[in-house]
């Protein structure tokens, strides 16, 4: 019979046990997903790039003449395509119609024979087969009517119209630049290879105000051989020309009156097809070259001394090829990505820093006449030579990041060799990211480093003395005291360290690194003098007061080396020690440097690294000790030849456990270190750590974008790397409990 | 006899003993360098007249005095002993910079003038000169009459009251003012957002208009009364000068409060400290947090902790019951125990990512979406604030509690839960009724340890809901009360901040000191605390043992 007091317990029983199961083991499971959180925010830097067609236009069916150039506005919505007889015509992608067309007179009965178009699409040019230049804008104005609808007004703002060759040959190439100080620039060239270079300056907005500083000139004495390939940066300075026979020219043309041909390179390693393509990526740091055989490969300028004019062409990256001709080139205006087209119609999008080619866009199978880039980089037009277009959405969220990018060396624009930078943001829109993890890799090794260097031995050699050496009445007070040396923020130990030791130990360095030496010369000339002491005054003390006379040892051997340090700075040292550092280690003494980061966390992991220590020392069975006592052995070889040895494992966890909090220390470094990534071990300078680099760069960082899930990527690994180490040195201490115990 | 005192080892024991000694001076050092710096916040310190060699003079409290580095003396001089003093000189306002290093080759003369004073402003920090007039409207009090500092000190009562009544009207009466508007404000856009019927969302909008107006007319009306009030205040001001006899005029509505440091006896010092801590501990901070004091700091940091715990203690303890009590004891349970325990070895700016991550932008992200869209882009749950940064401490904190309780399980003897076991007691009512009363100061310790550790905790908190500056607390008399959306001060941040992002390091040092004093006796006590309950229970089992 079940009364009812009994159900109601047996109820009970149920439901507690229901409710610690589940409460139990989702606390449990949250608390270790926490971990594939982190890796989930970080893993879609891997994900690659993807597309999808949004729509196919045939121009054919809507324009009686052939197109040769295509913009895109930055909604996507606009396509503007020029025709060889020079009409600008406007195309709604969505609705699949022409909106506006408009005829140019000035380029009536000539047919257009070259182009040349901006990176954000607005800048054009036009050559035609009668020598002329044509020089226009496009914009596109954005309305918002009554109802909050958007309206995109697109329109065309004439800049010039030049006669540039006098010969009426047709002109076959030409580039078409304006730089921020309203100075246009145009190079061309006609079928008999000669160069023409025409600049001025306009101000688009003042109608009145006429076209001024008016140069032309000739640059065909500076190229020898037949021209395939121009183009312009946006600053209007560096003309790059690519040739029949595959060279590479660079011409700088900062003065119009006297343009000088920088350098002369062979582009492809045996390779002497021309070159069919040249295009600056945003920045206008990079150029892209490729050729006929569809190698393509980057090209930037770097300062070098040997060199008659300062400047150097190198080949920092090289990417996958097209299998045929490369022609059509659009780079992004919103980062380092690229997009290039071949005569076969395979387009590929690129990163230029990280070298991946990360898709192939698939539009129509014609050759392709041009590339267009939208405005935010999220979408492209591509037009073919069967007069069609395709206009694709492109999602390229992380197109920065690869293994290499992330861990090896990689050569930045503007670097004369390739290195590992941590960089994230810079101070203009056209800045290259450089998101190499190793300087922080290695800066929170070095902190690391430093800090254990400080802590091991001294912690190490009080878990000794407290074990085995120290009366029970000193550790009863020893152990509270690391306890509470361990309870400390890292917050105080930090702001001590930043704000008080480091202008101190400035000051002071001399003394403090003289302390190595005189305090451990205190302690023995201390013994030495104890041992003069006759037997009857030492015996009445207990044996393991030694602290005693420790403690002001030390502090009578700081107070003689804060007297010594001066000193020996004037005499040893030239007097100014941070002198003789820069010329002995010819390094720069910084104030908040890794000595400073040495002591601070050295401090914070000593109470850590003692406990674990103290308590595999104590906790070594008494019969071994007994045991090598009985034998005569002294108290130092019993400690040393027994207790160390059987306690090693325990030693090292506890030192393992220790470079795990100091790994993963964030207050301190922050506020003892000037947070500067750097790769060197100097212990005169400071570092960037992981953690550090998180605290200081996530509040910034944009939620989603690369940086963001970079600073996850460094999460996960410090979490996965403290994990193992304190998992290793977790099983290591329970074998050697299990080892005592069996003792 | 002799020859064992020499035998090996003494003086390797001694070098232990080393190790061990300069740990521990270390911490007892770093504890009385605090102690003493942040002592110096709260001492009036004397001002000292220094007479240069140059004929001026400065005045000021005397921060430290030093030996001259090297590096900063010709050849000559250098190793000769020479010092200097770093003098406060204050008058920001004058002078531009507060402090000054004065080289002791440069001192002619030492005074300390009785009527030097020290005025504590609300802006450019303190004054240090003499005070000469009281101007009260046109009525002008010189301080040479008598009962001079009984007229002034009535009167700056006055403004003082003044001030408060000012700053009441300004708070709760404007504030409510402008949380009413702000509500409305608010409930225009939802209705905007989510009524489709047009001509009804227009009604409702110009019904919610006219309210918002009605507000806005008491608004003005009270801002006539704090600007009557307020100009009432300003026809009280002290004419005063500083030490070279330049004039500097300061409004009785600027003065926090004035000390004549040079006549105080050593019981006025010691009331004037306890004046100073009670104002530590329940002002408001001043000037970029560099003065005044540091509540909000405080109640951020103990509402922080508690919300923190009511989600820790429960889990944590839960989770420890069932590996210890309730899983089967096997390989999997071993792994799960390492697991958790090894999580307390996790570096916490990596559970401030977390938070960040989840909790702000993926649980608020979502909660804003669904409960606030018409308030996006502005978030609401969807950016750092208590309720995230407690959860996010709550996670971190969990190993420390989990570890600790089941610490105390396993040292419950075998004997007490077979007993009840025995008398036909179920499970649970052998956890509830015997286990866990028994592991309670366990669970106790582990609470306090997490909550030390919570408190001292910054790293995660910088992303996850901490500020320099918090307008309001995350409690008010505003229904719900208690405001879990809102972002608060912290102690700990308190300190990196007031210490690295300040602009006048130098004067924001003594301030920094006393909130890391204030911060250590918290944690160090919350930890002793835990010490001694863990001592006495050790003791417990050790006697009661079957």
């Amino acid at each position: 019979m079940m009364n009812k007091h009994h159900k109601k317990a047996l109820f009970y029983d149920k439901v507690s046990k229901f409710v610690i199961y589940f409460g139990g083991i989702t606390t449990i499971v949250s608390v270790i997903a926490i971990l594939f959180f982190i890796l989930s925010e970080a893993l879609p830097l891997w994900y690659g790039a993807d597309y999808n067609k949004k729509s196919d236009i045939n121009l054919s069916e809507k324009i009686s003449r052939k197109p040769i150039l295509i913009g895109i506005d930055e909604y996507k919505e606009i396509l503007f395509a020029i025709t060889e007889e020079g009409t600008v015509d406007f195309i709604d992608i969505v609705k699949d119609s022409i909106i506006k067309s408009i005829k140019i007179d000035e380029l009536k009965d000539s047919k257009i024979t070259s182009t040349s178009k901006s990176i954000l699409n607005n800048y054009i040019g036009l050559g035609n087969d009668k020598g002329q230049i044509y020089l226009f804008q496009i914009n596109f104005k954005s309305e918002f009517s009554n109802d909050g609808k958007r309206e995109i007004i697109p329109d065309l703002k004439f800049i010039n119209f030049v006669q540039i060759d006098s010969s009426f040959t047709p002109i076959t190439k030409l580039t078409f630049r304006v730089n921020d100080n309203k100075n246009y620039k145009v190079v061309a060239i006609n079928s008999n290879n000669e160069i023409f270079l025409y600049s001025f300056t306009k101000d688009l907005n003042d109608y009145e105000n006429p076209v001024e500083n008016l140069h032309f000139s000739r640059l065909d004495r500076l190229v020898n051989s037949k021209v395939t390939a121009l183009e312009l940066d946006n600053f209007c300075e560096k003309l790059m020309i690519g040739t029949f026979d595959g060279n590479l020219i660079y011409i700088s043309l900062r003065d119009d009156n006297n343009p000088v041909l920088i350098q002369t390179i062979k582009a492809f390693k045996d390779d002497n097809s021309p070159i069919t393509l040249l295009g600056f990526i945003l920045g206008d740091q990079s150029v892209i070259v490729g050729n006929e055989r569809g190698k393509l490969s980057s090209y930037m300028r770097i300062l070098d001394d040997k060199t008659e004019y300062g400047w150097k062409l190198v080949n920092p990256h090289i990417f996958q090829n097209h299998k045929n001709r490369v022609e059509s080139f659009s780079a992004s205006s919103r980062n380092k990505t690229f997009i290039t087209g071949d005569k076969s119609g395979i387009t590929y999008l690129h990163h230029l820093t990280s070298e991946r080619t990360l898709l192939e866009l698939i539009g129509d199978s014609s050759s392709i006449k041009d590339i267009a880039y939208s405005p935010k980089a999220d979408g492209a037009a591509v037009l073919y030579e069967n007069s069609k277009v395709a206009v694709f959405d492109i999602n390229n969220p992380h197109p920065e990041t690869t293994l290499k990018t992330l861990f090896g060396k990689v050569w930045y624009e503007g670097y004369s060799k390739p290195e590992f930078v941590w960089q994230s943001t810079g101070g203009t829109d056209d800045f290259e990211p450089k998101f190499s993890l190793i300087p922080l890799i290695l800066g929170t090794l070095k902190g690391t480093l430093y800090a254990m260097l400080f802590a091991i031995p001294l912690a190490l050699m009080g878990a000794l003395y407290t074990s085995q050496f120290s009366h029970p009445s000193i550790k009863n007070f020893i152990k509270p005291t690391v306890e509470i040396m361990a309870a400390l923020p890292s917050v105080v130990i930090g702001f001590i360290a930043g704000l008080w030791l480091a202008p101190l130990l400035e000051k002071i360095f001399v003394s403090v690194m003289l302390l190595f030496i005189i305090v451990p010369l205190m302690i023995i000339l201390g013994l030495i003098l104890w041992n003069r002491v006759p037997s009857k005054f030492t015996s009445r003390l207990k044996s393991g007061s030694e602290l005693l006379f420790i403690v002001p040892l030390i502090i009578i051997g700081f107070f003689i080396s804060q007297w010594l340090g001066p000193i020996v700075e004037l005499y040893f040292l030239g007097g100014d020690y941070r002198l003789w550092i820069s010329e002995v280690f010819n390094q720069q003494y910084d104030q908040r440097n890794s000595i400073v980061v040495g002591f601070a966390m050295g401090f914070a992991v000593i109470p850590v690294i003692f406990t674990i220590c103290e308590d595999a020392l104590s906790s070594v069975p008494s019969s071994l000790t007994s045991a090598s006592l009985a034998l005569g052995a002294t108290k130092w070889q019993t400690a040393t030849r027994i207790v160390l040895p059987t306690a090693s494992p325990g030693i090292f966890s506890a030192i393992m456990i220790g470079f795990g909090r100091a790994v993963g220390e964030t207050m301190i470094v922050l506020m003892a270190t000037g947070n500067t990534p750097i790769l060197s071990f100097s212990p005169f300078n400071g570092m960037r750590t992981l953690s550090a680099n998180i605290a200081v760069e996530i509040p910034e960082a944009p939620y989603g974008g690369t940086l963001y899930r970079i600073l996850f990527l460094s999460a996960t690994i410090l979490f996965i790397f403290t994990f193992i180490i304190n998992t290793v040195a977790e099983i290591v201490r329970q074998r050697l409990r299990k080892k005592y115990a069996q003792l | 006899m002799k020859n064992k005192r020499y035998s090996s080892g003494d003086i390797f024991i001694w070098f232990t003993g080393m190790g061990l000694a300069i740990s521990l001076i270390m911490i007892s050092g770093l504890l009385l360098l605090i102690v003493l710096n942040g002592k110096n916040y709260f001492w009036a310190a004397d001002l000292k007249e220094i007479k240069l060699t140059d004929g001026k003079l400065v005045l000021g409290e005397v921060i430290k005095e030093e030996l001259i580095p090297n590096f900063n003396l010709p050849d000559s001089l250098k190793n000769k002993g020479l010092k200097r003093i770093q003098l406060k000189i204050g008058n920001r306002d004058l002078y531009g910079f507060d402090f000054q290093w004065i080289d002791e080759r440069r001192i002619l003369s030492v005074n300390y003038p009785l009527d030097a004073v020290s005025i504590e402003r609300f802006e450019f920090g303190n004054f240090y000169g003499f005070i000469k007039e009281l101007i009260i409207k046109e009525t002008v009090y010189k301080s040479s009459s008598p009962n001079f500092y009984a007229t002034l000190n009535e009167n700056l009562n006055l403004v003082s009251n003044l001030r408060e009544r000012i700053k009441k009207i300004e708070k709760s009466e404007i504030g409510k003012i402008n949380y009413n508007i702000e509500k409305l404000r608010l409930e225009i856009k939802k209705i905007e957002y989510h009524q489709k019927n047009k001509s009804i969302a227009e009604k409702k909008i110009a019904d919610i208009k006219k309210e918002i107006e009605k507000e806005n007319l008491n608004y003005e009306r009270l801002k006539r009364s704090v600007d009557s009030l307020r100009e009432k205040a300003s026809m009280y001001s002290i004419y005063c000068e500083d030490i070279n006899g330049r004039p500097k005029s300061i409004a009785l509505m600027d003065v926090v409060k004035y000390y004549r440091p040079n006549q105080m006896s050593y019981s006025d010092k010691l009331t004037y400290m306890f004046s100073k801590i009670f104002e530590f501990i329940f002002d408001e901070p001043r000037e970029s947090n560099t003065e005044g004091g540091v509540f909000p700091a405080i109640f951020g940091t103990v509402m922080m902790v508690l919300i923190m715990s009511l989600f820790t203690v429960p889990l944590g303890v839960l989770a420890a019951l069932y590996l210890r009590e309730y899983a089967k004891q096997g390989t999997l349970v071993r792994l799960v125990r390492i697991a958790v325990n090894n999580l307390a070895g996790v570096p916490s700016i990596v559970f401030g990512v977390f938070g960040l991550g989840f909790f702000i932008y993926f649980v608020g992200g979502t909660i804003d979406q669904i409960f606030y869209p018409e308030r996006l882009p502005t978030p609401t749950w969807g950016t750092g604030g208590i309720l995230w940064a407690s959860l996010t401490l709550s996670l971190l904190t969990m190993p420390v509690v989990i570890v600790a309780t089941e610490e105390a399980l396993t040292q419950i003897p075998r004997g007490m839960r077979e007993a009840a076991l025995a008398l036909g007691a179920t499970k649970w009512q052998v956890t509830s009724r015997i286990i866990i009363p028994a592991a309670m100061p366990g669970i106790l310790t582990g609470l306090i340890l997490a909550m030390a550790r919570a408190a001292g905790e910054v790293a995660p908190l910088m992303i996850t809901g901490v500020v320099k500056l918090a307008p309001t607390l995350p409690f008010d008399s505003y229904f719900p009360f208690i405001h879990l959306d809102r972002k608060f001060m912290h102690l700990g941040f308190h300190i990196y901040d007031v210490g690295f992002q300040s602009p006048n390091i130098e004067a924001a040092l003594p301030m920094v000191f006393t909130t890391t004093l204030l911060l250590i006796l918290i944690v160090v006590l919350l930890n002793i605390t835990a010490m001694i309950i863990r001592a006495r229970l050790r003791k417990k089992y050790k006697t009661s043992a079957f």
